[in-house]
């Protein structure tokens, strides 16, 4: 505290205790304490709700399988559309999934870089959400093409007919990006599930278990070196998520606004379909994290106050849609277009005035509740309001898509649109596939990123006054009584010691750096912040892999799109040029995300060597709490000042427990 | 805790990388010679209720292709004849051959002759026969050497690729109207080519790659 503004800091009296931020997690629960209550989760006896929910789900999952494969094999004529309204329940049902998948990456990706910390306790379920939702919504596209065994035509891949897709058209941009959200999901909601792998690997009793947990854990141990690099990854996978996130509903809403149809062609779309898709995804995060939370007995982790915020989003996100759908009206008006002015019109007082209704009333007026602090914290409330939230957004695709459709230009052309069984069965059919995949995760996957909710407690904070407090909750015991394994006669890898809290293991680490070691490593249950500064750790690479991968991706996309369309095959389509960068970007964007995301993670693997099953430091019986409670320091024996007795005493010093001469 | 996993489990990423790489390299190139028409719709050669061999009616006899096939010149259509066609010398010749069974009782109760298409071009393809053949692109470039199969087979792959090919490209396929339906036509290759683009020249052929040129 040597510098002026230090000085001047320091004269500001601490706040009120009533206006210090509370802990995310209540009751100032320990290390083991998360791992265990999140773990315990995908851990021992199936509960009975568990079964409960499961098998209407998988029975609702059956039927929706039946009733593709009955439309595969009769033909789109199982449904209700037909002329004039040709784009039904399955672009309605697309529209709603995939907006669903919005708030899982939101929460990850922009809430990660606006350093929202109570996002820790829900992210890892809302991500999963996301995945879930959009296969649901993939289905419906590739299914609604009529012959859908030709679907991968909409692929660049070399074919027969010697053509290549269409890359003018916003349903093609649809396509790659939704696959691109599909794949960057997965691959950050797997990154982000290594370090918890771990910890099930380590904690599991039995052997395949163990074994089938370990292997997708990829041999993470811990190692602050691999931390840094990780975090560097997950930090630009956030920053490639987020204009991800943005543009997929964009792209979703060009479907609709590069048409010329009134009612869909307008410029408001891109940002009204955003709003409305992250409103739809809190709502159907609330709707499941509210009963899953008391059902896993999680309501120290995901507090009422992680509802509050999420309610307070919900408002902000339900009054932008609201502004929109007034913002529409207005247009319809000032414009002085009678098509455009007859379409709002009848929008809300023509034949299907009751769905328009319903629409506000749920998306507008519903969400306006919350800004009363009493219905955001009534968790019942909440519920019923999120379920209204899923509802009016569900009619807000019927009525952009149906009423746009079903008064054509020419009266002549006007028509009712009615769904038939099928069309309803299937949409209710995603719902048994959404949540069987959902209850499937919440048994074998930990529903909670456990090692960063234990990075936002204060005792991961090593400069924190509560990092000095010890662990007092017993370890389980898989973790306590590790099996010695078969004495190792190999030669000499390192010496280990262990240490109780983050504030110990940051002094140490330093005393270690300066005592001039340079082959050693720490090992934390989650990054600790200062750790990278305290090893001199320099800067991580990774941000390179991820360049490289977005300048091939974006060179990809504009080169593919010039080969296919211009070059190798000149297609010719309503005298647009054959190639132009406008309108290749979309998809080159969305390739630059993508590759930027796989160079993001294999850099993140190349850079730590991982995967990596087999290491010496698996063989110290101690060593499994890593992924639970403890700390550790090796030093290798190749460190060039390695010597037995003198390391040894240095860790002494350094205050390591249980210190272990580990062997290969 | 022992390690869970042998050392020889770190290689397994590499060792997976050039497995799939490898098998996706396999894959490929089987489903790029298996799954497409040159190899699933080439030699396609149906048993039909008469064998009937164009060798000997076109070969031997000398039967112009527009005897049976008669409107293959005017319309879209390259028809298949009817058993009246047939039996214009079959009334006489062969009159009583177990062989020609089907065609006199087809001739008799009326009912067509149930004949395998062997030939198809997709619902959504709009195929015109008497365009092509009025412009010098003679039965053999898309159908093959008919005139000497014994029964016929389906000899080009006749994919898009194949349309494109000779749309991007037609003079290789063009030849003088009247040695449209002589099945045994040659020419000098160097010469067809600058024959072929003095007809497309002549004869104004704008083979369109449009989509709207098939799929109407």
């Amino acid at each position: 505290m040597t510098s002026p503004a230090a000085g001047l800091l320091s004269r500001i009296p601490d706040p009120p205790p009533e206006l210090e931020r509370k802990p995310l997690v209540e009751n100032l629960r320990g290390f083991g304490w998360i791992s265990d209550r999140i773990a315990g989760v995908a851990e021992g006896k199936t509960p009975t709700w568990w079964w409960v929910a499961f098998f209407p789900s998988v029975l609702l999952m059956l039927m929706c399988f039946t009733m593709v494969g009955y439309l595969v094999s009769t033909g789109v004529g199982v449904w209700g559309v037909n002329h004039p309204v040709g784009w039904g329940w399955a672009i309605i049902n697309f529209v709603f999934w995939i907006g669903i998948g919005h708030a899982g990456t939101l929460i990850s990706a922009i809430l990660f870089l606006l350093r929202q910390r109570w996002r820790t306790a829900v992210n890892r379920a809302a991500e999963a959400m996301t995945i879930f939702a959009v296969m649901c919504a993939g289905i419906f596209p590739a299914i609604h093409v009529g012959r859908a065994w030709f679907a991968w035509w909409l692929f660049p891949i070399p074919n027969s007919n010697n053509i290549w897709p269409q890359f003018r058209s916003p349903l093609m941009w649809d396509v790659f990006a939704v696959s691109t959200y599909f794949t960057v999901s997965l691959l950050f909601w797997y990154m982000g599930l290594i370090p918890d792998l771990a910890t099930m690997r380590d904690r599991s009793a039995g052997k395949i278990k163990k074994w089938i947990y370990g292997f997708f854990a990829l041999g993470w141990m811990g190692s602050n070196r691999h931390w840094s690099n990780y975090e560097k990854a997950y930090l630009l996978l956030a920053g490639l998520s987020t204009p991800l996130v943005l543009s997929v509903h964009s792209i979703v809403s060009f479907d609709f606004s590069v048409s010329q149809l009134p009612g869909w062609h307008t410029t408001i779309f891109p940002p009204y379909f955003v709003a409305g898709a992250i409103f739809s995804g809190f709502g159907m995060v609330l709707t499941l994290l509210i009963p899953v939370r008391t059902l896993c007995h999680l309501e120290e982790v995901i507090t009422v106050r992680h509802i509050e915020l999420m309610g307070k989003v919900i408002l902000a996100t339900g009054s932008i849609v609201g502004y929109a759908y007034a913002t529409e009206f207005f247009i319809a008006y000032y414009s002085g277009n009678p098509y455009e002015l007859f379409t709002f019109k009848n929008r809300a007082f023509g034949p299907y005035w009751w769905a328009y209704w319903i629409m506000v009333s749920c998306n507008v007026i519903c969400p306006q509740l919350f800004w009363f602090k009493k219905v955001r914290t009534n968790l019942v409330i909440v519920f019923i309001l999120s379920i209204f939230v899923n509802i009016g957004m569900w009619f807000e695709r019927f009525v952009i898509v149906v009423t746009s459709l079903h008064r054509d230009f020419l009266p002549s052309n006007w028509g009712y649109y009615s769904p038939t069984i099928v069309d309803i069965l299937t949409f209710v059919g995603t719902f048994g596939l959404f949540l069987t995949l959902f209850l499937l995760f919440l048994r074998f996957v930990p529903l909670i990123a456990i090692a960063e909710v234990k990075s936002v407690i204060p005792q991961g904070d090593p400069d924190h006054p509560l990092a000095k407090q010890k662990e007092t909750a017993a370890p389980s015991a898989a973790l306590a009584s590790g099996e010695p394994g078969p004495v190792s006669n190999g030669k000499p890898f390192g010496l280990l010691a262990e240490f109780e809290t983050s504030a110990d293991i940051k002094q140490a680490a330093i005393k270690v750096r300066v005592a001039g070691h340079k082959t050693w490593d720490v090992f934390t249950p989650f990054p600790i912040h200062g750790m990278d500064d305290a090893m001199g750790l320099r800067d991580s690479r990774v941000g390179w892999f991820t360049f490289c991968g977005g300048v091939l991706g974006f060179t990809t996309g504009m080169l593919m799109i010039w080969f296919m369309n211009a070059f190798d095959y000149p297609l010719a389509v309503g005298g647009k040029p054959l190639f132009s960068p406008v309108f290749a970007f979309p998809v080159s964007y969305e390739l630059t995300i993508l590759f930027g995301a796989f160079g993001s993670l294999l850099g993140m693997f190349i850079v730590n060597r991982l995967p990596r099953w087999h290491h010496p430091i698996f063989n110290s019986t101690r060593f499994p709490r890593v992924t639970h409670d403890r700390f550790f320091i090796l030093i290798e024996c190749r460190d060039g000042k390695y010597d037995e007795a003198r390391t040894r005493q240095l860790l002494e010093t350094a205050g390591g427990k249980n210190i272990e001469l580990v062997k290969e | 805790m022992a390690n869970l996993y042998p050392r020889w489990f770190n290689r397994l990423p590499l060792m997976a990388g050039a497995g799939l790489l490898l098998s996706g390299a396999l894959v490929t190139a089987g489903a790029w010679y298996y799954l497409t028409p040159k190899y699933s719709r080439v030699g396609y050669q149906p048993v039909q209720p008469v064998p009937y061999s164009h060798k000997t009616h076109v070969d031997q006899l000398g039967l112009d292709c527009r005897y049976c096939h008669s409107a293959v010149d005017k319309s879209w259509y390259a028809n298949i004849p009817s058993p009246s066609v047939c039996m214009n010398c079959h009334s006489q010749v062969l009159a009583s051959d177990a062989r020609l069974a089907p065609i006199r009782d087809s001739f008799k109760s009326g009912e067509p002759v149930p004949w395998v298409q062997i030939h198809r071009t997709p619902d959504f393809v709009y195929f015109n026969h008497a365009v092509h053949v009025n412009r010098g692109v003679s039965c053999v470039s898309c159908h093959g050497q008919i005139n000497e199969m014994v029964e016929v087979r389906h000899e080009k792959p006749l994919t898009m690729a194949f349309c494109l090919d000779c749309h991007r490209n037609p003079a290789p396929n063009l030849r003088p109207p009247e040695e449209v339906y002589n099945l045994r036509w040659t020419n000098d290759p160097a010469k067809q080519l600058a024959m072929g683009k003095k007809f497309a020249h002549d004869w104004k052929i704008m083979s369109s790659q449009n989509c709207y040129t098939c799929h109407r």
